[in-house]
């Protein structure tokens, strides 16, 4: 297992390393020519949402039948991509993975923003979001409650419930290298910004008794919302009777994709950060071998989902089930459908081979080929089913405006420049569980040597 | 519903002012909090009659083509805010078509003109006073030499008497008509054949078949209404040879689809057929043939009727004449009167000499009342320069268009529903039209205008009174003048001779002019709920398009929307192609509006055709018509109406009970014509949102009530369907159990209700609807609505604001009404007492609501037949609006 | 490396994070109480009129009854307010020169209307029929409070949905016999609950029904 904690080192090497990341950034002209762009989509996000809120979701490209389209599609889109992030800290936490420690910190970030980016769509696509808080049950003067036979009342709970948690795993986490990052910074206002969120964290035991409770507790809440929240919301389709997503295969198929996209996108960002900031020897091809290894289960899983539905619709051989599958293989639409397909599982089938999965290069294009193709599933999902649903008469198509890209353009904006505050200020890898992670390795190391 | 009589001082124009606070409060968006210091504003003498917030009903007619259209006025607060069809009267019985439904935004319309204009500058009535004044002691001098009157068709008892004293008063001065669409044909026929022209009263409930020689009698138009009602008594059956697919067209049992020119033929074969004597051999193609045999064969039974478009060459209508003479059907499926319009003296030709006479500068004065020469004539005419050299020419109308800014004075005059007049109903029956409101603007009713004209001071109120001296009140009360149709009359034939023209050549391509499904002949084009309405046929909004067959287009490759280029001589008509299945070959189809300006007669063949290239975006609320495999509307075979889809409904939970009443809707696919007037209602009734071309064509368009065009089979020739698509209203509805915030419930008497007020906008009701029948709100429709407007709209009704779903309510404020009403009186709802607003519009009674729980309502008679069916039953979603498959007969 | 936290801070952050919550919950408590007050409900609010009718005068001194002044509240969805003539009825004779009645006198000279401001006024989208209400028995004064001791007028009740629903979910204990509708300080079986069921049945009241969207809102 030596290839996963580098026990050549000392543990303060492995502290000064992380930290001084955040202390004292190595390639800052990198850093702000990442930073400047993605400031830029941040302002087209502000300028997006303001045209929006003043002229109406007319803005966009949505019509009857098209009343959902591209803002829902991405809303799912963004949750999935979450949906990694826990499953790799929490879980693998809970299964006491070690090799987690140089992922889950970033990894959970990650979700963290994405989580913020998906959770935007649904407030900003209302006809009226300014009351977006009927969405909750609170007591008010028209004694009138939410619906809570809606998908949406229990969308608007599992997001809540899963930022939320969200934030305090990720903080939880964060604080013990906090307080390193406190005890290392020579500048004033560092001391004082870390410090301050290190909530006076000294090491004690019994802060370390306190923490590692804590922290297992909440990854034990954590790790069912995995499931739940996209099971949740794949009832938002499933649940209505429309051909194309009225099926049982729904909450597996989505949940599966989710942790699919989720793993390919952390594979980039552990690419590429391991390459930026030189992190070869914390985040190890050992590493990239494993979340390979789990994007290609995952999209195997995806890849079932697919063959479950069309396999479904043929056995089911309703007129309007097969009339939308036909329309998704041939359509207008059939370059989402067939994009899915080709990106999603194509290029995926070379991580059979272990040279491939610990190749960085190759691992971030295929990587970057399955979020591709898990956003045109989503849009697909979307569109080839509501542009054609049950009556011809409706039929209308859609196309999308160049609001509704531009509002794309800006949330892809707020994760970016969350993500890169995130890399530029706070300690980006778990130091102290590295540590402790090298420390179990030596001790169970001499531990054989006695014996 | 009592009616009311019109008495002078009860509305004016600050009764409208007060409705209009009163409206500009009700148009508030819904969501806000109403402002605390909202004004309130008695009245300062309350008429004893009117009971605030209780409307008041009047009997009243809209003026088209000439012809008056019954219909009974809803006021409240002294605003005009829906019309429908006078039940009582004899010609219409209730039923509307579209044009009477949307009448009400022409009163109300901001595009009115609302000043005098003089040589396009804003006047003063007194200033044009002043100036006719001058003009008429010319116009003594010349003994009215010179002095022209132009109008549209007239059935005004008192505007022919005005005319008559002018007549009187200036022997020189002539009276001319322009009508673009009229009956002119008949008319000459009926002369050549009896010695006198009589009007033909065709009895679309009594013949057993009927024999349509393109005529599209079920068609827009005056007879609509009429024409259609009597037909739905018995629909008997249809015998249609059309060159392109007609409203009668799509109720045929045998269509067949032939080029104009060999209408001649068929005529002439069903003459022999029946043994008219003196008629040449017809030569026949197979189908043709056929098709005349069987059509023969159906009149020979006996109570036959055969009629030919308006527009065919009047020895044609001779001959048809004939036809039916032999079948016997003078005086019963067919009636003569003496004719119902005026006819001017130059008959047909009123216009052409009157431009002869322009051009030739016969004419010093012209005076234009209710008339658009200038838009709406033949290009051959060339009226801009006749008007040219016209020295003093006035236009009075309701709008300032093209003939008001070519003429000296442009006077802005009443709307029918703001003054008094008169005139006669298709049928003959005549009735004064009372106002229901004040003119609210400063303008004139044409009567007034004519007074002044001769000097008078007399007010309309006074001028229509005076042509009727008896029986004012019965008349103002029922809507109509009891009796008052020109007897029937059974002419002898004088003249057997039938010289038929030489049959035009029908090679190459054709060019059909048919009369606009919403724009008429393009007199409508100021008025936005007819623009949105989609033509039945074509579900086209906003402007026309040209109609090629498929052939036509397989061969030229032309897709919908391309921009086609038709020449004819030196003019051209720019146009979207749209492709027609059922239409013939070789023949395009425009609309009349189109025409002006391009040909000279309806029918022209030797037109070129060709692609221009570019495409254009058509407005169409149904890009797709083509049924395909799916049974949307069901067909059974006559007589085995049993053999319909038999009710399945399996369900693991136990049925519910519905406490009585609870209400459904059953709609008969056999009776809808397409006509439109249902959804024209709709929009008048619900306040619904007209959203412009762009929208419609980005598929945002609002009706609450569509009516979906289908063809099924093969493109060539086709069955076309038409289905009336409201809010199913279903008992298990997928719309409801997706609404996060309880805006869509279920009410106990089974209704599918819309919270505007709660709605927050996630659209997830319409995601889950398998009929797409709500319609959202993607931008502030109704808060920029110009004061107007606002005083137009239906108080019962929340106007809805940005961000929120609609969708039909089975009119629940009518329900909530009879409710309230039946409570108050300690009595249950009587069936029909709530009539929905497309019920009563609808001319053939397709559509029948009431209490399903009840077995002996209207409605649920209607859905005890075997046809009844739902539409997606596999959606399970169990729909309280039903429909009646079609019988093929 | 010198501390640059000195022990207490540990404890000034808890007390942060402490009055925070604390601001937290009260700020929802002041939201709460605000939507159910007064200012926002407007109960016993007086609006400025341009004339400064008293009911309390006309309906407790003088006892007129509602229905002179409201007279379609029996037989239309509003009670309308009194045309100036009504007004000038009584006043053509007495207080003929009161200044307060000037505006009055000047609608019915140049016969323009009082700019009367609303004070029960309820949103648009509600559609609230008063002939119904009175003919099931509920009284004038179960929305309007009592206007009798009212010498300017102020909404007697707040409107607010809930205030409508308590009376929809249980309307037995409003009711009374018809002719005691208009009555101010009218109190009579209707304490009884029994009596109110009765009353119920009476009517034909179904309150299973009365809680429906559409029975308000269309």
């Amino acid at each position: 297992m030596s290839d996963i904690a580098p026990s050549a080192r000392d543990f303060r090497r492995v502290t000064d390393e992380i930290v001084d990341i955040s202390l004292h950034y190595p390639d800052r002209r990198a850093w702000w020519m990442c930073f400047i762009p993605a400031l830029l989509l941040l302002l087209s996000f502000i300028v997006s949402v303001t045209v929006l809120f003043w002229y109406g979701v007319g803005m966009w490209g949505n019509n009857i039948p098209m009343g959902w389209a591209l803002a829902i599609s991405n809303y799912i889109f963004f949750l999935g991509i979450g949906h990694a992030g826990t499953l790799i800290s929490a879980l693998l936490l809970l299964l006491a993975q070690h090799w987690r420690n140089s992922l889950n910190r970033f990894a959970e970030a990650m979700t963290l923003f994405a989580v913020i980016c998906g959770s935007l769509y649904p407030l900003v696509h209302l006809g009226r979001p300014w009351l977006f808080y009927w969405m909750a049950p609170y007591p008010n003067t028209m004694t009138v409650w939410p619906q809570f036979k809606s998908p949406l009342t229990w969308d608007f709970f599992a997001v809540l419930t899963y930022l939320i948690v969200s934030i305090l795993f990720w903080y939880i986490g964060i604080v013990p290298d906090l307080a390193s990052a406190r005890d290392r910074a020579t500048r004033r206002r560092y001391q004082v910004f870390f410090g301050l969120f290190a909530l006076g964290w000294r090491g004690s035991a019994r802060h370390w008794a306190r923490w590692r409770q804590s922290y297992r507790l909440t990854a034990a809440i954590a790790v069912p919302l995995v499931v739940s929240v996209h099971s949740e919301i794949s009832m938002l389709l499933a649940a209505g009777p429309i051909n194309g997503w009225n099926s049982t295969v729904f909450p597996p198929y989505f949940v599966a994709g989710a942790a699919f996209s989720g793993f390919a996108v952390v594979s980039m960002i552990a690419v590429v950060l391991r390459h930026a900031l030189g992190l070869r020897d914390l985040v190890t091809p050992r590493h990239l071998d494993l979340l390979a290894k789990l994007t290609l289960l995952c999209g195997l899983m995806t890849a079932y989902g697919y063959w479950a539905e069309t396999f479904d619709t043929l056995y089911g051989s309703d007129p309007q089930e097969l009339e939308t599958m036909r329309d998704r293989l041939v359509g207008v639409y059939a370059w989402s459908y067939w994009g899915a397909v080709f990106c999603n599982f194509v290029p995926l089938q070379l991580l059979w081979w272990y040279r491939v999965r610990i190749n960085p290069v190759l691992l971030f294009l295929i990587s970057l080929s399955c979020v591709l193709g898990m956003w045109m599933e989503r849009y697909m999902l979307l569109v080839t089913t509501l542009y054609r649903d049950w009556l011809v008469s409706s039929w209308q198509r859609y196309h999308p405006s160049i609001w509704d890209w531009s509002l794309f353009a800006g949330v892809l904006g707020v994760f970016f420049t969350l993500f890169l505050l995130f890399v530029r200020f706070l300690p980006l890898i778990s130091a102290f569980e590295i540590k402790e992670a090298m420390f179990e390795e030596k001790e169970r190391g001499e531990g054989t040597g006695h014996a | 519903m009592e009616r009311e009589q019109a008495g002078p001082p009860s509305f004016n124009r600050r009764s409208l002012l007060q409705a209009m606070a009163a409206s500009l409060a009700l148009a508030a968006a819904n969501g806000r909090r109403a402002e605390a210091d909202e004004r309130a504003l008695p009245y300062v003498n309350a008429p004893e009659y009117v009971v605030p917030g209780k409307p008041k009903w009047y009997a009243t007619s809209v003026r088209f083509a000439g012809y008056l259209q019954p219909v009974l006025g809803k006021s409240i607060a002294g605003r005009p805010v829906k019309l429908e069809g006078n039940d009582q009267h004899p010609a219409t019985g209730g039923a509307t078509d579209l044009f009477m439904q949307a009448a009400l935004l022409g009163l109300y319309d901001p595009d009115r003109s609302q000043v005098p204009l003089h040589l396009g500058q804003p006047a003063t009535w007194a200033a044009f006073d002043t100036d006719v004044f001058r003009r008429t002691a010319e116009i003594d001098r010349t003994q009215g030499q010179g002095f022209r009157l132009l109008t549209g068709a007239v059935s005004s008892p008192t505007l022919l008497r005005q005319i008559g004293d002018m007549q009187k008063r200036w022997p020189g001065m002539r009276w001319h008509v322009t009508e673009p669409i009229n009956e002119d044909e008949r008319l000459e026929a009926t002369g050549r054949v009896f010695g006198r022209p009589l009007q033909m009263l065709p009895d679309f409930s009594a013949p057993a078949a009927i024999v349509s020689l393109d005529d599209d009698f079920l068609g827009p138009g005056p007879r609509q209404a009429m024409q259609a009602r009597a037909w739905s008594k018995r629909q008997p059956r249809i015998f249609m040879a059309e060159p392109t697919p007609s409203a009668t067209g799509t109720r045929a049992g045998e269509r067949l689809i032939v080029p104009s020119a060999r209408v001649q033929m068929l005529a002439q074969a069903i003459a022999l057929g029946v043994g008219v004597t003196g008629v040449a051999a017809a030569d026949l193609t197979a189908p043709e043939k056929k098709w005349v045999d069987d059509a023969v064969g159906a009149l020979g039974a006996g109570n036959g009727l055969v009629t030919l478009g308006a527009l065919y060459d009047p020895a044609l209508h001779a001959l048809v004449l004939l036809i039916n003479e032999r079948l016997g059907s003078f005086g019963k499926a067919l009636r003569f009167t003496d004719p119902i319009l005026a006819a001017p003296p130059d008959g047909k030709d009123s216009l052409a000499v009157l431009v002869d006479d322009m051009k030739a500068g016969r004419v010093t004065t012209l005076l234009i009342l209710e008339a658009e020469p200038l838009q709406a004539t033949p290009a051959a005419l060339d009226f801009r320069t006749a008007l040219e050299k016209v020295a003093f020419s006035v236009h009075g109308g309701l709008y300032a268009d093209a003939t008001a800014n070519a003429c000296h004075w442009h006077l802005p005059l009443q709307h029918e529903l703001e003054s008094w007049t008169d005139g006669r109903a298709p049928d003959g029956t005549a009735a004064i039209v009372q106002p229901l409101i004040r003119p609210f603007l400063n303008v004139r009713s044409s009567h007034v205008v004519l007074d002044r004209w001769l000097g008078g001071t007399a007010s309309d109120h006074d001028l229509v009174q005076a042509s009727w001296h008896t029986g004012w009140q019965e008349a103002l009360l029922a809507g109509f003048v009891a009796d008052s149709a020109p007897a029937a009359v059974t002419p002898t034939v004088r003249d057997r001779t039938v010289p038929l023209p030489q049959v035009p050549s029908s090679d190459g391509l054709v060019v059909e002019v048919r009369p606009d499904a919403t724009q008429w002949d393009g007199r409508y084009v100021h008025n936005s709920w007819l623009q949105e309405t989609p033509k039945p046929l074509i579900q086209a909004t906003w402007g026309n398009v040209i109609l090629v067959s498929p052939a036509l287009a397989r061969e030229r490759r032309m897709e919908n929307g391309d921009e086609l280029s038709l020449r004819f001589g030196n003019r051209e008509l720019l146009g979207a192609a749209w492709i027609m299945p059922g239409q013939e070959p070789h023949t395009l189809t425009i609309g009349v509006p189109d025409s002006f300006g391009f040909l000279d007669s309806w029918r022209q063949p030797g037109v070129r055709l060709e692609k221009t290239g570019k495409t254009r975006v058509i407005a169409s609320t149904q890009p797709m018509q083509d049924m395909g495999e799916f049974d949307y509307v069901r067909t059974v075979e006559s007589g085995e109406e049993a053999a319909a889809h038999p009710k399945d409904d399996v369900s693991f939970y136990p049925p519910r009970k519905w406490d009585s009443p609870s209400w459904g809707m059953s709609i008969d696919l056999d009776r809808c014509i397409g006509c439109n007037a249902c959804s024209v209602a709709c929009m008048a009734e619900n306040n619904v949102p007209v959203v412009g071309a762009e929208l419609v064509a980005h598929g945002r368009q609002m009706h609450w009530l569509r009516i979906d065009h289908y063809t099924h089979g093969e493109a060539n020739a086709p069955r076309h369907h038409f289905q009336p698509v409201p809010c199913m209203q279903c008992e298990q509805a997928p719309c409801e159990m997706g609404c996060p915030v309880n805006a869509a419930v279920h009410s106990p008497d089974g209704l599918n209700l819309q919270v505007y007020n709660r709605c927050i906008g996630t659209r997830t009701c319409s995601a889950y609807c398998p009929y797409k029948v709500r319609r959202f709100n993607w931008f502030e429709y109704t808060g920029q609505d110009p004061d107007s407007i606002r005083a137009m709209r239906n108080p019962d009704v929340t106007v809805r604001s940005r961000g929120v779903m609609e969708k039909c309510t089975y009119c629940i404020q009518r329900i909530s009404g009879a409710r309230i009403a039946a409570k108050i009186a300690g009595r249950p709802i009587q069936d029909g007492e709530v009539v929905t607003a497309c019920q009563q519009a609808c001319p053939t009674q397709a559509i029948v609501f009431g209490d399903i729980t009840d077995p002996n309502s209207a409605v649920s008679k209607r859905k005890a037949s075997p046809r009844n069916y739902s539409l997606l039953e596999e959606a399970n979603t169990r729909p309280r609006t039903t429909y009646l498959a079609r019988v093929r007969k | 490396m010198p501390q640059i936290f000195t022990a207490s801070a540990d404890t000034r952050l808890r007390t942060a994070a402490l009055l925070l919550a604390v601001v937290f919950v009260v700020s929802l408590l002041f939201t709460a109480g605000f939507m159910n007050s007064t200012y926002v409900t407007s109960v016993g609010w007086v609006v400025t009129q341009p004339v400064p009718f008293s009911h309390e005068h006309h309906v407790g001194g003088l006892g007129l009854d509602c229905r002179y002044c409201h007279a379609s509240v029996e037989v239309s969805a509003q009670a309308s307010l009194p045309a100036t003539h009504v007004c000038m009825t009584c006043h053509s004779q007495i207080w003929t020169g009161a200044p307060v009645l000037a505006p009055v006198r000047a609608s019915l000279a140049d016969n323009k209307p009082l700019h009367w401001q609303r004070v029960a006024r309820l949103p648009d989208y509600v559609y609230f029929n008063h002939s119904i209400h009175i003919s099931r028995g509920i009284a004038c004064v179960e929305c309007h409070g009592r206007v009798d001791q009212m010498p300017l007028l102020a909404r007697g009740k707040p409107f607010t949905m809930e205030f409508c629903l308590d009376c929809h979910r249980d309307p037995g204990p409003h009711l009374r016999p018809r002719d005691q509708v208009t009555r101010m300080d009218w109190t009579g079986w209707h304490q009884d609950p029994k009596v109110a069921h009765e009353q119920l049945k009476a009517f034909g009241i179904q309150p299973d029904k009365l809680t429906n969207c559409y029975i308000c809102h269309r």
